[in-house]
């Protein structure tokens, strides 16, 4: 081996021919316990698809993204306790204060529970203006009543 | 899903694959990735014989040296089995598909 020369940082054994810098299995040592960290088997990373790895890590991206979300949203929730307490969180606030009162149901957060509440408000109105129009046309009636009457 | 090479054989079916697992037993056992370019139909027997180690393990070396004979079109075969044997590495090291935000880059030499 001629001094001064690279080829134990090359990897190149220029008279024997060339070898890669690593194995394949040098690389897949590497990447192994990653793959263990995210919930795959030793079967499924050795043994199974090869291309099961990447279905792996776009998974495990997924639940990075989700997880995120639900912190967030603990975030928000603790965010709207604390200014529900508020009016009683300072030194002088009036005597009788009290908080306002904590959610009485969750946010709305999936598609089909924005649904439910929007549809709920309907029936809620629906149900005020029937009993609105039914209170008109009880006190109409007594109207009419007491004129046929005086006639 | 992984890339896999099919043929039926007096009246068996055969699938080659090659896993992470059989990779390394290929390698413990004397086989150099660089050599599929170097000197690609000296290892293709060698290659070839590495891609039953997932499914036919228990194959004997005659039956495979056998069908290895009787396969044609050699020099496609080559080019099938050295994309399959590069598949459990470039899975591992695949860059995004999506353009944004990646940094191309160009060597002066």
């Amino acid at each position: 081996m001629v001094s001064g020369s690279s080829s134990e940082v090359e990897g190149d054994e220029t008279q024997n021919g060339s070898h890669p810098l690593f194995t394949y299995t040098e690389v897949f040592n590497k990447h192994f316990p990653f793959y263990l960290s995210i919930g795959m088997t030793y079967e499924d990373f050795w043994e199974r698809d090869c291309c099961l790895v990447k279905a792996y890590r776009e998974a495990y991206e997924m639940s990075k993204a989700r997880r995120n979300e639900e912190m967030w949203l603990q975030g928000l929730y603790i965010y709207d306790a604390i200014i529900r307490v508020s009016p009683i969180l300072h030194a002088f606030a009036k005597g009788g204060t009290k908080p306002t009162p904590y959610m009485e149901k969750p946010y709305d957060i999936t598609e089909k529970a924005v649904e439910k509440t929007k549809r709920d408000k309907e029936v809620e109105q629906f149900k005020k203006n029937k009993r609105m129009v039914e209170s008109f046309a009880v006190q109409h009636n007594i109207k009419m009543k007491g004129g046929n009457k005086d006639a | 899903m992984a890339k896999q090479l099919r043929f039926d054989y007096e009246d068996k079916s055969y699938t080659l694959e090659y896993t992470r697992k059989t990779v390394t037993e290929m390698e413990r056992n004397g086989f150099i990735a660089n050599d599929i370019t170097e000197k690609p139909m000296t290892v293709l027997p060698a290659l070839f014989a590495g891609a039953f180690l997932a499914h036919h393990r228990f194959v004997k070396k005659d039956k495979i040296d056998d069908i290895f004979l009787h396969m044609t079109n050699k020099e496609d075969l080559i080019g099938k089995l050295a994309e399959m044997y590069n598949e459990p590495i470039t899975a591992l090291v695949e860059e995004p598909e999506e353009s944004e935000g990646n940094v191309s880059w160009t060597a002066s030499w």
